[in-house]
C-alpha cells in the first residue's frame, strides 16, 4: 500500500494484481465520483441550447473512440467513419420504422450492422497498408453516399423520421428532448468507453497496438496482423454504428448530409486534436471541435454586423472551414499528441506540486 | 450519331483534364511521398485567380499565365511553410495536414466573392467559332483546345523528366533520397519544385475545366477527389500512369454514364463508377498499371 491513500508518492506496487488496479489512490476514486455527480447534474445547470451541443459532443465521442480504435491504436487510416455512422443510423432507422423494434434493440442492431459492413470494408487491409487503405475507406465513403442517394428504401437520402421513445414512463417530447437524450447517451458513452478501456487491457487490445507500432515484429511474436486489423475495423465500426443510431434518434431523423465526407474529416480532426490513441482525447477532441464551430458562428455573426466584408460574402461559411483547417494544421505542427497531452501535463503538474519534476 | 464514339470522345476530353490534375498529384507523391488532399482546392484557386483577372479586363491568355505563376508560387509556399516541418512524421499526420490545408483554402476562397456562386469565363474569340466533327461527333473548339493544352503540358513534363538535368534530379530524389543527398542534390529544393510544378499544372487544369464547364468551387475542388481513382489505376508514382489513368477513368465514367444509367434507377453512375474501379484495382493490382511494386503484404 502507498504511504498515503490520497497522494501517490512513489511506486509501491509489488504484485501484478496491484499493477493492474485501475485506481492507484483514493483521491483518484474520489475524483471519479465527483465527475459522475457533476455529469449527472449537468442538464440541470446548463441552458437548453448548450445541452444540445453537449449531447452532440457525447455522440461524436462514441464515434471518435471507434475511430481511435482503427486509426489511433491500430494505425489504419480511416476516412470513412461517418459512412459507418451512417450505416448504423440507417440500420437503426429501418429497424425502428419497418420492424417496429424498440430503441434499445434498434441501436445495438445498428452497431452490429455497421460492424459487419466495417469488417467487409476492412478486408483490403489484409493486403494493403497506409495510404492505400486510406483511399479504400475514402472510396467506401463516396460509394456509401451515392448508394443511399439512390435507394428508394432509404428515401434517396431524404429524411426518414424516427418514432419518439419512452423510457420508464417518461416520453421524449419537444420540451425535454435534450435532457431526455442526455441521460440516455451518457450511460452508453460511459459503457462504450469502459468496454474499450477493458479490451485494451486484454491481449487482443495489446495486439492492435503491436500491429500499429510494427506489424512485422507483431507477426514474429505470433500475432496475426490481418486478424488484428479486422478486429480493429469490427470494433471501430461498431462504435460508429452505435453513435449513428444515437444520432439518428437524437436528431429525430436520418438525413444523408449528417454522414458525409466532411463529417468523416471532422471525426478525424477530433481524434487528432484530442490526441490519437488516447481515451481522454476521444472526449477532449469532440469538445474542442464543436466548441470551435460554435465560437466561429458567434464570431462570424458579430463580424457580419460590422460590414467589413464585400457584399455576397457569407462570413460564417468562410470562417468555419478556415478555423477548422487551421486548427488541424497547427495541432499537427505544434502539438501532434493533441489535447490529451495537455491533460496529462496538467495532471502531472498537480501531482508533483510544489516540485517541478 | 452513334453513342459509342461520342462517349469515347467525351471521355477523352474530360480524361485529359483528369490526367493533368493527376499529374500534379503524382509529382508531389513521387518526390516526397505526400498524398495531397488539397489538390482540388489548388485547382480551384488557380481557376478563380484567372477568372478574377479576366473580370478586371485582362486578356484571357495572360490571365491564365498569371494564374499558373501564382499557383506555382502557392505550391512552393505551402511546401515551405507546412510540409517541410512534416518530414519524418507519420503518414496520418501528413495526410491530415493536407486535409486541413484544403479546408483552409476553402475558407479563404469563401472570403472572396467567388466562394458560393457559379461563374463562367468569357470565351476568347479564337475558341468560340465553329468546332469540328470527329467520327460524326461534334467537338467544340474549347474542348479541342483543352485536350491539346492538356496533352501539350503532359508531353512537356514527360520530356522534362526524361531529358532535362533538373527532371532527372527530381527522379533521382524520388528513387532514393539518401543516395540523391549524398551526391549533392538539394532534396529540399526538389520538394519545393515538385509542389510548384504541381501548382502550375493544377491552375492549367482549373482554367481548362472552367472554360469547358464553368466555375464553381464545389465542381473544381471535386476534381481533387476524382484524382484518387486515376492515380490508383495509373500507379501513384508514374507520370505515364497519370496520363493513361486519367484517360481511362474519363472514358470509363462516360461509358458507365452512357450504358449503366439506363439500368440503375436514378442514374448518375458517373460519380460512383470511378470509385468502384478504384476498389477493384486495389484488390487486384494495388500498385496500378504503371506504379512501382512496393506494397508490403501483411
Amino acid at each position: 500500500m502507498p504511504a498515503s491513500r490520497f497522494t501517490q508518492t512513489g511506486n509501491y506496487r509489488t504484485r501484478y494484481a496491484q499493477d493492474q488496479t485501475i485506481f492507484a489512490t483514493s483521491a483518484e476514486q474520489l475524483s471519479l465520483i465527483v465527475l459522475v455527480l457533476v455529469l449527472l447534474a449537468l442538464p440541470l445547470l446548463l441552458p437548453k441550447t448548450l445541452l444540445r451541443d453537449v449531447n452532440l459532443i457525447m455522440i461524436y465521442a462514441v464515434a471518435v473512440i471507434g475511430l481511435n480504435v482503427t486509426t489511433g491504436y491500430t494505425g489504419l487510416i480511416n476516412i470513412g467513419q461517418a459512412a459507418f455512422m451512417g450505416v448504423g443510423a440507417y440500420a437503426t432507422a429501418l429497424a425502428a420504422t419497418r420492424l417496429n423494434l424498440p430503441f434499445f434493440v434498434a441501436i445495438p442492431l445498428g452497431g452490429v450492422a455497421a460492424a459487419l459492413i466495417g469488417t467487409f470494408v476492412g478486408l483490403p487491409s489484409l493486403r494493403l497498408k497506409y495510404l492505400y487503405l486510406a483511399v479504400a475507406t475514402l472510396a467506401f465513403q463516396i460509394i456509401f453516399e451515392w448508394t443511399v442517394g439512390h435507394l428508394p428504401l432509404l428515401q434517396q437520402g431524404g429524411a426518414i423520421s424516427l418514432p419518439a421513445v419512452q423510457v420508464f414512463g417518461i416520453r421524449d417530447t419537444f420540451l425535454n428532448h435534450n435532457r431526455f437524450w442526455y441521460y440516455l447517451i451518457l450511460p452508453v458513452l460511459v459503457l462504450m468507453a469502459l468496454l474499450w478501456r477493458n479490451v485494451l487491457r486484454t491481449k487482443y487490445g495489446r495486439a492492435l497496438i503491436a500491429v500499429r507500432d510494427n506489424d512485422r515484429a507483431a507477426a514474429a511474436m505470433g500475432i496475426h496482423p490481418g486478424v488484428a486489423k479486422l478486429t480493429a475495423f469490427l470494433l471501430g465500426s461498431f462504435y460508429a454504428g452505435v453513435a449513428g443510431g444515437l444520432f439518428a434518434y437524437f436528431q429525430k431523423a436520418v438525413v444523408i448530409e449528417d454522414y458525409g465526407l466532411h463529417i468523416s474529416v471532422q471525426l478525424l480532426a477530433m481524434a487528432i486534436v484530442g490526441g490519437l490513441g488516447s481515451l481522454p482525447g476521444a472526449f477532449l477532441g469532440p469538445l474542442f471541435i464543436v466548441a470551435l464551430d460554435r465560437g466561429m458562428e458567434v464570431l462570424s455573426q458579430w463580424l457580419g454586423g460590422q460590414n467589413l466584408f464585400p457584399e455576397g460574402v457569407d462570413v460564417a461559411t468562410a470562417l468555419r472551414p478556415l478555423a477548422f483547417g487551421l486548427t488541424i494544421v497547427l495541432f499537427l505542427m505544434f502539438e501532434p499528441r493533441g489535447l490529451a497531452n495537455w491533460w496529462r501535463l496538467s495532471r502531472m503538474y498537480f501531482k508533483k506540486w510544489p516540485y517541478k519534476f | 450519331m452513334d453513342l459509342l464514339p461520342q462517349l469515347l470522345l467525351a471521355g477523352i476530353v474530360i480524361g485529359s483534364i483528369y490526367a493533368l490534375a493527376a499529374l500534379g498529384f503524382v509529382l508531389i507523391y513521387k518526390s516526397s511521398r505526400v498524398i495531397n488532399f488539397a489538390h482540388g482546392q489548388i485547382i480551384a484557386t488557380g481557376a478563380f485567380i484567372a477568372f478574377a483577372l479576366t473580370q478586371r479586363g485582362l486578356n484571357f491568355w495572360l490571365a491564365g499565365l498569371i494564374a499558373m505563376l501564382a499557383t506555382f508560387l502557392l505550391g512552393m509556399l505551402i511546401e515551405r511553410v507546412f510540409l517541410r516541418r512534416m518530414v519524418g512524421e507519420p503518414i496520418i499526420a501528413v495526410i491530415m495536414v493536407t486535409i486541413g490545408l484544403s479546408s483552409v483554402i476553402d475558407g479563404l476562397i469563401h472570403l472572396t466573392p467567388y466562394g458560393a456562386g457559379s461563374f463562367s469565363f468569357q470565351t476568347p474569340a479564337v475558341l468560340s467559332g465553329q468546332g469540328i466533327e470527329v467520327f460524326g461527333t461534334p467537338l467544340s473548339r474549347t474542348q479541342i483546345a483543352g485536350v491539346l493544352a492538356a496533352l501539350g503540358l503532359l508531353g512537356a513534363f514527360t520530356y522534362f523528366f526524361n531529358k532535362s538535368t533538373l527532371g532527372i534530379t527530381m527522379r533521382a530524389v524520388a528513387d532514393d533520397q539518401m543516395a540523391a543527398m549524398s551526391v549533392g542534390t538539394s532534396v529540399e529544393r526538389v520538394f519545393a519544385l515538385a509542389w510548384a510544378a504541381a501548382g502550375l499544372t493544377a491552375a492549367a487544369a482549373g482554367v481548362i475545366l472552367g472554360l469547358m464547364s464553368g466555375l464553381t468551387l464545389g465542381g473544381l475542388a471535386g476534381i481533387g477527389l476524382k484524382v484518387f481513382p486515376v492515380v490508383i489505376l495509373g500507379g501513384l508514382d508514374s507520370v505515364i500512369g497519370a496520363i493513361v489513368g486519367g484517360m481511362l477513368i474519363g472514358i470509363l465514367e462516360n461509358l458507365s454514364a452512357g450504358y449503366l444509367d439506363a439500368i440503375v434507377p436514378g442514374g448518375g453512375t458517373r460519380e460512383v463508377f470511378p470509385f468502384i474501379v478504384l476498389i477493384a484495382v486495389l484488390l487486384i493490382r494495388p500498385y496500378g498499371l504503371f506504379g512501382t511494386k512496393e506494397i508490403e503484404r501483411v
